[in-house]
């Protein structure tokens, strides 16, 4: 699964510890997730929705589908 | 104190990596050195005196973590239960041995012995199971359960395959109380393996 969270942190000029103090995970989790080495659970990626105020959908994307 | 001297002050000036590698050579030389030239008390004492370390050990790599973020409470909790447990370990071990030794025991007597270094290592595996509960970091989770099933899987590849060369008197008797160590080196092994790979 693909996402636009890097974008996303970068355009609130966010650094990894930044999102992770947000959600209230390890900075390692949103390395993680950033570079697609982990998909995060529905419960987390809802959080990340909130955090982000956006739609699931307009952050997590299939794989293949254009950012 | 800021995160910065944290860092690089640690116990005593010294990193968790000098500690660690204090405590092999010391677990080692001591392990040696009660084995071939000492006997009895002190030979238990040169033992257990090691295990000591590993309280500035745990104290620097904590105080590593929280200056770099990478430590969070229930790794702390753990730590420090897995370093109790260490020490009823060997303290066990060493008063079971000493008795096994210097005297003839019944066997209700060696039942109670072999208890002794045991129930720490039952603390040793309830932290670990206790670990995975209270992680809230589902990736740190995650990561501990897959390091925990690859070393699972390591244990019994290698019992299996040990047990039938024992059945047919290729290699030697080996004790089954050594599966925890061999897990515990396993899941080691296998964190090692997933941080080279990236993962």
């Amino acid at each position: 699964m693909n996402n636009r969270l890097k974008v996303l942190r970068a355009e609130r000029s966010w650094s990894q510890q930044d999102l992770a103090d947000r959600l209230g995970v390890s900075r390692q989790s949103v390395n993680a997730i950033e570079t697609g080495r982990y998909d995060p659970s529905l419960p987390l990626a809802f959080t990340i929705a909130e955090v982000f105020d956006l739609p699931i959908e307009a952050i997590f994307l299939k794989d293949g589908a254009t950012q | 104190m800021s995160a910065d001297s944290e860092t690089k002050g640690g116990v005593l000036g010294r990193g968790p990596v000098f500690w660690g590698a204090l405590f092999v050579v010391t677990m080692f030389g001591g392990a040696a050195l009660s084995s071939f030239a000492l006997e009895g008390p002190a030979g238990l004492i040169v033992r257990i005196l090691p295990m000591a370390l590993l309280i500035p050990l745990v104290k620097a790599a904590e105080r590593r973590g929280r200056a770099t973020g990478c430590v969070n409470p229930v790794i702390m909790r753990y730590n420090r239960r897995v370093l109790f447990s260490s020490f009823g370990y060997v303290l066990g071990l060493g008063i079971a041995i000493s008795i096994w030794n210097a005297y003839e025991v019944d066997r209700v007597t060696a039942f109670a012995l072999a208890l002794l270094p045991t129930l720490p290592t039952f603390y040793m595996i309830w932290a670990m199971g206790r670990y995975l509960v209270e992680e809230t970091d589902e990736y740190l989770r995650y990561r501990t359960v897959r390091a925990a099933i690859m070393s699972l899987g390591m244990v019994l590849t290698i019992g299996i395959f040990w047990g039938f060369l024992e059945t047919f008197e290729v290699v030697p008797h080996v004790w089954a109380w050594w599966v925890l160590p061999v897990w515990a080196v396993g899941l080691g092994l296998a964190q090692l393996w997933m941080k080279v790979r990236g993962e």
